[in-house]
């Protein structure tokens, strides 16, 4: 059976069973805000940019794994950045109750003046079971879903946040590719 | 007058300041959005399917299934949307009630990108009580 593709802690790789009751990590805004402030200026990175290179990975290097990360990602792990844990549905992009708490804290974050003014890709990861086209389409819309809570339930101005999916072009650990550390949510400061 | 009755109306009183102080404060998106999933996590999981939580659809899904929902989540769900508003309308005050104490603590600070509101929390102590608590309920401290 396939396991779920759910976006996981890359902090803490738990089974995916427990996956669901321990979603209420506890994550606090100001982790989040020491982690994403600072951004010095505006990092001249394009999210439609970053999207056409997750996809170019796939086509011009086919196969089951990728095998080169992404032209884009050196100046990206540069950035000032937080990885979370969100849970959803199975082959879903609907989030999971136990995990609205978890968008609180970030929407707590980003409401506070240490990150106002600037703009943040909202980055959805899985691992790499499954097809990668997939896993990136399904990673985008996951990406999707949570920028539109942090946006629509929890009012965070939306010139401030880009979803992008990456499925699995840019694994945290690629010695362990199908491992839930993969699985996660990045939040990348790309400045004012 | 007796002792007793000057305890009594200093409780009284006491109660009436503790009451307002509650009234003006307010909760974090996070704690606001947690009583939703601990008070309706199973109706939302039950009745709301394949609603996401963006754009009003759980709420808008709790509100078609009111009469089947738990007691606790029809308690407390329309509670957590309010909670959410009345955070999002603390913090729209803010320069609006520390706008005397920026111009007189922060007049050097470039305006925009949360610069001044970062002046006014590290100069609390000089800062009106006022402002100090405006910045508060908007959860920026």
């Amino acid at each position: 059976m396939k396991l779920p593709h759910l976006f996981a802690a890359s902090i803490i790789a738990l089974p995916l069973t427990l996956a669901g009751a321990q979603a209420q990590t506890q994550l606090s805004r100001n982790e989040i805000v020491n982690s994403l402030q600072g951004a010095q200026s505006k990092a001249e990175i394009n999210a439609a940019d970053v999207r056409a290179q997750a996809l170019q990975n796939i086509q011009q290097y086919p196969g089951d794994n990728a095998t080169t990360s992404l032209p884009i990602s050196a100046q990206l792990a540069k950035l000032r950045q937080f990885n979370v844990e969100i849970t959803f549905d199975f082959d879903s992009d609907r989030i999971r109750p136990e995990s609205y708490e978890t968008i609180g804290v970030i929407a707590d974050a980003l409401h506070t003046p240490y990150l106002w003014g600037q703009v943040f890709f909202v980055v959805g990861h899985t691992d790499a079971k499954g097809k990668r086209e997939y896993n990136l389409e399904l990673s985008q819309r996951r990406a999707n879903a949570v920028r539109e809570a942090l946006v629509t339930t929890f009012f965070v101005p939306s010139e401030q946040l880009e979803a992008i999916g990456l499925g699995e072009e840019q694994l945290r650990d690629p010695s362990n590719p199908d491992g839930a550390i993969n699985r996660r949510v990045q939040l990348i400061n790309v400045g004012f | 007058m007796s002792k007793s009755l000057w305890a009594a109306i200093f409780l009284l009183v006491g109660t009436i300041i503790h009451t307002q102080g509650a009234y003006a404060q307010t909760i974090g998106f996070a704690d606001a959005i947690k009583i939703l999933s601990s008070s309706c996590g199973e109706d939302i999981q039950k009745y709301c399917k394949t609603a996401n939580i963006g754009n009003g659809r759980i709420q808008k899904c709790l509100a078609e299934n009111e009469a089947r929902i738990s007691p606790r989540c029809k308690a407390d769900y329309a509670g957590v949307y309010v909670s959410l508003q009345t955070r999002l309308a603390a913090q729209s005050v803010v320069s609006r009630i520390c706008d005397r104490d920026a111009r007189r603590l922060c007049s050097g600070t470039e305006p925009g990108k949360g610069h001044v509101l970062r002046c006014l929390l590290k100069a609390q102590p000089s800062v009106s009580a006022d402002c100090n608590q405006a910045i508060d309920d908007a959860g920026y401290r």
